[in-house]
């Protein structure tokens, strides 16, 4: 039997920020995902969420995120976000050099990084003018 | 997120709590302007009860420190614990910031 889904439409700008957070913290619950768990799924939501609100829809123009969780098993979370945006595949952008120093370092581009840092099996498709971007969060790591 | 801010000689120190998100960090970035234009130069910032930072909060601080590099100062953060200093290490940020682990120690180094 499928794993039951609860979906959430949102406005993608940060101000959705908390709401998004509630809604995949209820699935944190119903999971039993322990507290870490919890503080890494905030940090995951959030890291796509922003990236959704700044650059998939045109300055001014923002449009829905689809935020969609289900329980596969105790103790794992599946959370998928959906967007209509401009096509973006966070996955095959290269990593940041980590080895620069503060002088060096670019301002920003540290998202993604923590993004593939700490969701498991992470994937993207595009679908239908959709990009979808799907992760696991488990209580064991 | 709450900062609070306590000034001891020519330093100032503050002490954050809370979460540094993409909605707050930018709360720090203004305390932290408002520092240089006071010509503050040397700032410490103690992150012992801050709960939770993102890639925006670690921006924030990328930002301040090369802000405060220009004026030929330094930021100093300190107490980083948890997954705050877990993203530190992660990004190797822990190794370009000034990182200590008590308020005295980063008194005493700037």
């Amino acid at each position: 039997m499928p794993a039951k889904t609860q979906s959430l439409t949102l406005v993608a700008k940060t101000e959705s920020l908390g709401l998004a957070t509630d809604f995949v913290r209820n699935g944190a619950r119903e999971a039993n995902l322990p507290e870490a768990r919890i503080h890494e799924l905030d940090l995951l939501i959030e890291e796509i969420l922003v990236n959704v609100s700044r650059y998939s829809y045109p300055v001014g123009t923002p449009g829905p995120v689809i935020i969609t969780y289900s329980i596969p098993e105790p103790g794992e979370l599946a959370v998928e976000v959906c967007d209509q945006g401009v096509e973006f595949d966070p996955l095959k952008l290269d990593p940041p050099d980590l080895t620069l120093d503060i002088e060096r370092r670019p301002v920003g581009g540290l998202g993604i990084w923590l993004l593939k840092s700490f969701a498991k099996s992470l994937t993207y498709r595009r679908e239908q003018g959709w990009n979808r971007l799907a992760f696991t969060i488990s209580a064991n790591v | 997120m709450d900062i609070e801010r306590t000034q001891v000689g020519t330093k100032v120190l503050l002490k954050i709590s809370g979460r540094m998100d993409a909605e707050s960090s930018v709360q720090l970035e203004q305390q932290c302007e408002s520092c240089i234009s006071e010509g503050i130069t040397s700032l410490i910032v103690d992150l012992g009860d801050l709960r939770y930072i993102s890639s925006m909060g670690l921006r924030s601080f990328v930002v301040i420190a090369k802000k405060f590099r220009e004026k030929g100062g330094s930021l100093r953060i300190c107490r980083s614990t948890g997954l705050v200093q877990q993203l530190f290490e992660i990004t190797r940020l822990n190794q370009v910031l000034n990182l200590h682990d008590s308020v005295e120690s980063a008194m005493l180094e700037s």
